[in-house]
């Protein structure tokens, strides 16, 4: 399991350089000048104010030795300045990151309360009323855009019945969404149900693999309880592929995070880094890029420790 | 001009400006002048009458993905923006002399700190009026040779809004006492454009500014000092946290303080006990609260709840009620709701640009004045204003704005579009300059002497025209041209890309700016708005060699014409200026779009009319029982 765990990190650390790497390459490929993107065409006349921008930026630098000093810059915990925002990086992920996570979190673990059930009862209930009824409807929200989704939401309960806000939590910090938790509830809905759309789908196929294993079968030779199969075995196993899907899902999760604070004027992470591919703010979209990579491959990380413990084939495999 | 952008300084702040209105989506639309005075430009429900009440709170909404973040008025090129200004600075810090009286875009000299300059040949005297910092010491002519030293030291490399004033204008700047100030000027200049575009950028600056880290700083008396107070300044600025209760931003001289500030947008001003001016706030407090898009926006506008409810908010363009043709509004949207809708325009002109520098070989036909002549011709103006502005917008009918109608538009300007959609004058022009028109095919050159100097025999009328996305009915404007063109066997090769990448290749003059010319057509759509400079008198976007002077457009006639309105206090000047410079087509005219459509509660008065120049007055702002 020790030599399972220290090959995962490595490979990891070695994903989270390469990422850096083209992610900063690619930005540094954006045509145009970045000085005159974020101050203006008006700097033209001004180049005293253009070299001062690069000086101050590094931009007069190679950009091998601009990707060293943000790296060694990262190392120290030091993500960059916002030239659009004038805050630090770190400062504004301090304030919208939490929120994402918040709104993300929630929205994943309503997912999942709602999706496994509503899977195991399809798979369960294959073919019949209710595996039909729910394969409509997760259909229906898988395919449907999460604005879309959004925008319908709020017209429904905020506009043609106005019992919950059009509008996330206001506010600095993270604590409003506590007070105001009632403002949480359309984009929470509004993540989640494409979410649901899309675990209880996994869900449904694997309760069907597993319900069909000999497994199964030996436990209903035993005289085992049809309850007990499904709850002790059944679900067990089948919850193995979820938990690498919810790993894999988040990058997909943090997008569909972006649309849902824009459209209910949540400003978190996915917001944030939309405004920045618009303003060329590097520092922003290149630290916004860390932390999700950051959180893709340890999540991505955690599933394959969470699966080689559940799955000890994995470990065996592995070694 | 103004500067721009972006919104972007106009070039810096004429093309903020503008970025703001596009990046956002709730801006872009513009109302024709006559349309916009008071009440007269109103739907809805009515917003007269009512019993005029003291406090309670008047919410704001900012334009979208916008938030203050820059407190310091002497505004780096990084960080100027309507927003850092009228949403914030302008509340906090009152300029020397303000701009906007209701719907016109002139000097107020009401609230403007100083009476009017007194002119007399090439020298120049301020009057301050008594107005009072909040820590008690007087606005004195210090503070305003505080501000020149400044712009004089580091206004070159660090100040957005510089213009080469007061250096490039001024010889002797002295504060002859508390109150009273005296310029001396090289030249005698026109008493307009010195007060608009120079003396417009002043706002003067309190002696607590005038320090740095290490202690109190001489730059109001030492020039050598000033770089480094901007240095600590501009630092300090940096500190959003600290705006609140910092011993340099709570100093204001303006009608509101700070009680509240978010970095991210949600802002509390509460009234300025000591303000000096004219009108104290009536308000208790005054709030901006921050939106994602203009559809979030629209949201809450349409949906109030005790936590979220928008005083002043606007509608977005998809969201729009066409406008009946003769009315100043279409049919409010939310009337029901208790609000009156009201349309915006921007003082300011908007453009496509044409490069007579193109080294793609294009060149040499857009320097033929018949073919931009012919190209005007296929801009429907009307028609875009008509359909995708749905009435909300203006024609650009030359390098001054046709909406507001101000006295700085000339008499043949106002007679409207100077090429009215007409494709068979503008084939005309073609078939007569010796171009086979090859209607839906390619139009090449057929006799190149009639063609003009540098255009081949064989050479397709076919150009590159990269635009910046984003604006539904900017892209509606670039379909319907293009399709117009090929009527008449014109390809125009749109090139949808983002905003800061047209902005970088064509907002600039390619050749003054050293960078590549490798294109014939673009449009950043942002046009150019004028503030801080507020007179529309040309220097910055029409002259020769001119940084903003994108397509490199050069004529000898027009920049002595230019030079007249800056010597010159008569309008004629500006007159004879516009009127020959709109026919050359320097750049190809079209619709300027409303700033934005805005909806006031109806028990909120004194918000209407609002200034094209984009400032807000809360402190005329008051409920009604």
């Amino acid at each position: 399991m020790v030599v399972f765990l220290i090959r995962r990190v490595v490979q990891a650390l070695v994903v989270l350089l390469l990422v850096t790497i083209i992610t900063f390459a690619l930005l540094r490929m954006i045509p145009g000048n970045v000085a005159v993107a974020i101050m203006g065409p008006s700097v033209y006349r001004d180049p005293a104010a253009i070299k001062l921008f690069d000086t101050t930026y590094g931009f007069n630098k190679p950009w091998y030795s601009q990707y060293l000093l943000w790296l060694a810059h990262i190392a120290q915990g030091n993500l960059g300045y916002s030239w659009k925002l004038n805050q630090s990086v770190v400062s504004l992920l301090a304030v919208r990151l939490p929120k994402t996570i918040a709104l993300v979190g929630i929205s994943t673990i309503v997912a999942l309360i709602v999706a496994i059930p509503i899977g195991t009862i399809q798979a369960v209930r294959r073919n019949k009323p209710a595996d039909h009824v729910f394969n409509a409807f997760s259909t229906i929200f898988y395919a449907m855009p999460a604005f879309l989704l959004g925008i319908l939401l709020i017209l429904v309960f905020a506009i043609k019945f106005p019992i919950l806000p059009a509008e996330g939590p206001q506010g600095a910090g993270v604590g409003v969404i506590f007070t105001e938790f009632n403002a949480m509830i359309l984009p929470i809905t509004s993540l989640a149900l494409v979410t649901i759309a899309l675990f209880s789908r996994y869900m449904r196929s694997s309760v069907l693999d597993n319900i069909t294993e000999d497994y199964v079968r030996t436990a209903k030779a035993k005289g085992a309880s049809e309850r007990r199969i499904l709850v002790r075995h059944v679900l067990r196993n089948s919850l193995i592929p979820i938990a690498t899907l919810i790993g894999l899902s988040l990058p997909g999760i943090l997008s569909g995070a972006l649309i849902t604070e824009a459209v209910f004027n949540y400003p978190g992470t996915g917001l944030l880094f939309f405004q920045a591919a618009q303003s060329s703010d590097y520092p922003v979209l290149l630290g916004i890029t860390v932390i999700v990579a950051v959180a893709t491959v340890v999540g991505s990380l955690l599933a394959d420790i969470a699966y080689a413990v559940l799955d000890p084939r994995v470990r065996y495999v592995s070694s | 001009m103004g500067r721009a952008p972006e919104h972007e300084r106009r070039p810096r702040s004429r093309l903020r400006r503008r970025m703001l209105a596009v990046t956002v989506g709730a801006a872009a639309l513009a109302l024709v002048a006559a349309g916009c005075g008071g009440s007269s430009g109103s739907s809805g429900s009515s917003s007269t009458g009512g019993t005029k009440t003291t406090g309670g709170t008047a919410t704001l909404a900012l334009p979208p993905s916008t938030t203050p973040n820059y407190v310091f008025p002497f505004t780096s090129s990084e960080f100027i923006s309507v927003t850092n200004s009228d949403y914030l600075a302008l509340l906090l810090y009152r300029p020397l002399y303000w701009f906007g009286q209701g719907s016109q875009p002139t000097v107020n000299n009401a609230i403007s700190v100083a009476d009017p300059p007194i002119f007399n040949g090439n020298k120049v005297t301020i009057n301050l009026k008594h107005y009072m910092w909040s820590n008690g010491t007087p606005v004195t002519a210090q503070n305003v040779v505080f501000w020149l030293n400044m712009e004089s030291a580091v206004g070159a490399t660090d100040y957005g809004a510089y213009t080469g004033f007061p250096n490039t204008v001024v010889t002797g700047i002295k504060a002859v006492s508390p109150t009273e100030l005296t310029m001396t000027m090289n030249k005698a200049y026109s008493q307009t454009w010195f007060l608009y575009n120079e003396l417009s950028q002043i706002t003067p600056m309190p002696t607590a500014w005038d320090r740095t880290a290490a202690g109190p700083s001489h730059c109001t008396t030492t020039i050598s000092d000033c770089a480094a107070v901007y240095a600590y300044l501009d630092t300090q600025s940096k500190a959003l946290s600290s705006y609140v209760n910092s011993p340099l931003w709570s100093v204001v001289d303006g009608p509101w303080k700070l009680s509240a500030f978010n970095a991210d947008g949600h802002i509390t001003f509460v009234p300025n006990k000591s303000y000096s001016g004219p009108v104290k706030p009536s308000l208790a407090a005054f709030q901006e609260v921050p939106f994602t898009t203009d559809t979030s926006e629209y949201s809450v506008l349409q949906s109030p709840s005790g936590a979220s409810k928008i005083d002043v908010g606007y509608v977005p363009t998809e969201d729009l009620p066409a406008k009946p043709a003769n009315a100043a509004v279409g049919t409010n949207p939310l009337a029901s709701k208790g609000y009156t809708m009201n349309p915006l325009p921007v003082w300011g002109i908007n453009y496509y640009v044409v490069n007579f520098q193109s080294t793609t070989g294009n060149g040499p036909i857009i320097k033929q004045l018949y073919f931009r002549q012919a190209l005007a011709y296929l801009m429907n103006q009307a028609a875009v204003i008509a359909g995708p502005l749905k009435g909300y917008g203006s024609i650009t009918v030359g390098p001054v704005a046709s909406a507001p109608v101000t006295s700085f538009l000339s008499p043949k300007g106002k007679q409207g579009d100077p090429f009215p959609y007409n494709p068979t004058k503008a084939k005309s022009l073609l078939t007569s300059h010796g171009w086979n028109v090859v209607a839906g095919g390619q139009t090449t050159c057929k006799t190149p002497s009639l063609c003009g100097p540098g255009v081949k025999a064989g050479q397709p009328l076919k150009f590159n025209f990269p635009y910046a996305t984003g604006t539904a009915w900017q892209e509606a404007e670039y379909t319907q041209l293009q399709s117009n063109a090929a009527a008449l066997g014109i390809k125009l090769n749109l090139q949808p890309k983002p905003f800061n990448q047209v902005t970088a290749l064509a907002a600039g003059n390619c050749v003054v700016a050293k960078i590549p010319c490798n294109w014939d057509m673009a449009d950043w759509g942002g046009g150019w708005s004028f503030a801080p400079d507020y007179a529309p008198t040309g220097e910055t976007l029409f002259k020769c060699g001119a940084i903003a002077n994108s397509g490199g457009y050069c004529d000898t006639n027009n920049d002595a014409l230019i030079n007249s309105t800056l010597t010159n206090s008569s309008n004629q000047a500006l007159y004879n200026w516009q009127d020959y410079l709109a026919p050359q087509l320097p750049m190809m005219w079209q619709p300027n779009a409303d700033y934005a459509v805005y909806e006031i509660a109806n028990n909120l008065h004194g918000v209407w009319p609002l200034s094209p120049t984009l400032t807000f007055t809360p402190e005329d702002w008051y409920f009604v029982k």
